[in-house]
């Protein structure tokens, strides 16, 4: 018999504890890998995932930085602020977040209702991450808009400019654009020079820009402002524009221009009429260009102050006559002829100087370019590049040539100064700074000459200047006045004309030369007329008779300084001086 | 042996488990104290722009031209002439020595009850 294991059981084998436990350990070990891996599987992937999310810093093309990029504060020569920046909140939405836009829509109607509906429905649908809705607003409306509690609608603070003498130096100034960029006057130049780039490469942060110091007196630049806006009424011009420059140092003092602009609202710099006349505007000079006739021809040496011209009958060009406004129809000294702006005397003078000489002068007193200045808003003036017989002759008395006030402002600046051409600036500059920019145009001699037919145009009986000292009594002003018809319908009219007044002052010593212009003015009243005299002239006076105690000029009665200024030369002609 | 070390590992490890802890949420206090700060500075910063330029419009002489027009009457004030205007040079040197008798005179009549500043004034219209 066999004996067979089918009925045994299979046989068991237990393992010994220590191989148990190894086994036990391993299975652990694999466990403790697998959680291992999928925990840093997670947070491999979650690295991966945020490298791949792309942060949205861009506001419609800008960074958020550069919108409350600030600009330097402006001040005038004294430091009185002419231009600050103020931060205003500006109101943004953010439509990927917006749960309910008819509600968001609804909402901020109540506030805004100027907001057009659909236009702010169709701004806040989409899936954009940013869109401006309104910018530029006042705190109380922010306040206002965050009461309503809308989500996906926030607001950020935005740098804006503010000019706080408004209207008063406006062409001076200029303006900025929504995003804090200039877009005319000094706040363009200051961009083309430095600003932009500070703001773009992220400098031009926080308040801790160095203030821009400006040449602009504003207690002058107010009392030319205040006298040209009465000017505009008491004359009914419909222009006026006026500006003061400091002759040793090239620095305008005061510029305005009437209609002007609120730089605040830039979009009323966009009205008809309101470009800058000083500057970019230019005109006929009428008779005050007769100075500078007489500054070349005194220059040149082919004339003397004393010398005399045939005044008598008017000068013939074929078939046209020159003669003159105010005719003695004599023989005139040289002063005389300055003083009663004889045509035929001015003509008289330019050609003993030859016209090619006064051409060239024309050149030298930089007549035919652009003055270097730092508004953006110049114009060329129009001076012919060869002068004809008639056109010498016309050009002489300011006919024929269009040049801008400015133009003349630092003609006439040199003209007092000593001779010596130095371009106008609106930033603040010393004479030491000034004097290696001079150029000399003039000798000393004739400057002095100058100065006294100037001062013997407001004083002296008959002088077309005597309706301006009447005002300024005191303080030693002089000019010559210039009324200049316009070409209405390709004729001169007599009734339509542009009025200057070209001046310096205290001209014992000068220190300071203004223009005035004011444009189609009519007769104030019956009594009064409507050449430049009457108008332009009153002005300048009324002008000097306020900023001359502020610039620190004391009036004096005495004549003494008067006579200090008379050439020895003309006593033999006029004993008394004047 | 081990056991305690093991114990005392838990132990250290839970005090500075909290330690860490605390440590965050009290950076996690002061990071919302600086942003709070910052936020308030930057809104007084943008209320003194606006203040600094309320004072520059205040300043203006185009702000205070008119405000000197209005009650030009009531001061009695208006632009200044050039005869206002003097110098030191105008001033009269004081006398050599002073005027004995007029000094006289002048007490004598204040002490009559006569005061001849007085009277001046009076004409001028200022009292």
């Amino acid at each position: 018999m066999t004996i067979t294991a089918d009925g045994l059981a299979p046989t068991i084998s237990l393992d010994g504890v220590r191989k148990a436990r190894g086994n036990l350990t391993q299975a652990r070990i694999r466990w403790m890998i697998l959680a291992l891996v999928l925990g840093f599987g997670a947070v491999g992937g979650r690295l991966v995932q945020l490298g791949m999310a792309e942060t949205d810093t861009t506001i419609e093309g800008q960074t958020r930085d550069a919108i409350t990029a600030t600009r330097p504060p402006i001040l005038d020569r004294n430091g009185l602020e002419m231009a600050v920046d103020i931060r205003v909140p500006s109101l943004y939405a953010e439509p990927r977040r917006i749960i309910d836009i008819e509600e968001a829509v609804t909402k901020l109607r109540t506030v805004l209702p100027d907001l057009d509906e659909t236009w702010l429905r169709n701004r806040l649908t989409g899936d954009k991450g940013f869109v401006w809705l309104k910018r530029e607003l006042t705190p109380a409306v922010e306040e206002q808009v965050m009461r309503l509690g809308i989500p996906g609608i926030d607001f950020i603070t935005e740098s804006k400019r503010f000019y706080p003498a408004m209207n008063e130096a406006s062409h001076v100034l200029g303006s900025t654009n929504v995003d804090n960029q200039g877009i005319a006057g000094i706040e363009r130049h200051m961009d083309a020079e430095s600003i932009a780039l500070l703001q773009e490469l992220g400098l031009a942060r926080g308040n801790a820009l160095t203030p821009v110091e400006l040449s602009i007196d504003m207690r002058v630049q107010h009392v030319l402002h205040d006298q040209l806006t009465d000017a505009m009424t008491r004359y009914q011009a419909i222009a006026a524009a006026g500006a003061m420059i400091d002759i040793y140092t090239g620095e305008i003092i005061a510029l305005a221009s009437l209609p002007d602009f609120n730089p605040n609202d830039p979009a009323s710099a966009l009205v008809k009429d309101t470009f800058n006349r000083v500057t970019s505007g230019i005109f006929e000079p009428g008779s005050i260009f007769k100075t500078v006739t007489l500054a070349g021809a005194l220059d040149s040496g082919m004339v003397g102050i004393t010398d005399e011209f045939d005044a008598r009958y008017g000068v013939r060009f074929g078939r046209y006559t020159i003669d003159d406004f105010h005719g003695k129809h004599r023989i005139l000294s040289l002063p005389e002829v300055y003083k009663y702006s004889s045509n035929i005397g001015t003509i008289r003078i330019m050609q003993a100087m030859g016209k090619d000489n006064y051409r060239a002068f024309l050149s030298r007193m930089k007549f035919d370019e652009r003055v270097q200045f730092e508004l953006p808003e110049m114009r060329v003036p129009s001076v012919p590049k060869e002068l004809s017989e008639v056109g010498a002759a016309t050009a002489s008395f300011g006919h024929g040539l269009s040049v801008s006030p400015l133009h003349m402002l630092t003609a006439y600046a040199a003209f007092v100064n000593g001779g010596n051409y130095i371009a106008p600036t609106l930033y603040k500059r010393s004479v030491a700074d000034a004097e290696p920019l001079y150029e000399r145009v003039i000798q000393p001699q004739t400057s002095a000459y100058m100065r006294y037919l100037m001062r013997l145009n407001a004083i002296s009986t008959g002088g077309s200047g005597s309706q301006m000292n009447k005002a300024a009594q005191g303080y030693r002003v002089g000019g010559k006045t210039g009324t200049a018809e316009k070409v209405v319908d390709g004729r001169y009219s007599s009734n339509k004309v542009t009025n200057f007044f070209a001046s310096a002052f205290p001209l014992d010593n000068p220190r300071y030369a203004l223009v005035i212009m004011v444009d189609e003015p009519k007769a104030e009243n019956p009594q009064s007329g409507t050449t430049a005299g009457w108008n332009a002239g009153t002005l300048t006076g009324r002008v000097v008779q306020r900023v001359a105690p502020m610039l620190g000029i004391a009036p004096d009665f005495q004549g003494l300084l008067d006579q200090q200024i008379v050439p020895p030369e003309v006593r033999r002609i006029f004993p008394e001086g004047y | 042996m081990i056991r305690r070390f093991n114990i005392f590992l838990i132990c250290t490890s839970i005090v500075m488990l909290v330690g860490v802890y605390m440590l965050k949420f009290s950076i996690e206090g002061t990071a919302a104290e600086r942003t709070a700060l910052q936020i308030h500075i930057s809104e007084q910063e943008d209320d003194l722009t606006t203040l600094k330029a309320d004072w520059a419009v205040l300043n203006q002489p185009a702000y205070v031209e008119p405000i000197v027009r209005r009650h030009e009457a009531e001061l009695g004030v208006s632009q200044v002439q050039q005869e206002q205007f003097g110098s030191f040079a105008d001033l009269p040197m004081r006398p050599a020595k002073p005027d004995t008798a007029a000094m006289d005179a002048l007490f004598l009549a204040i002490d009559a009850g006569v005061d001849p500043i007085d009277a001046i004034l009076e004409l001028e219209g200022i009292e």
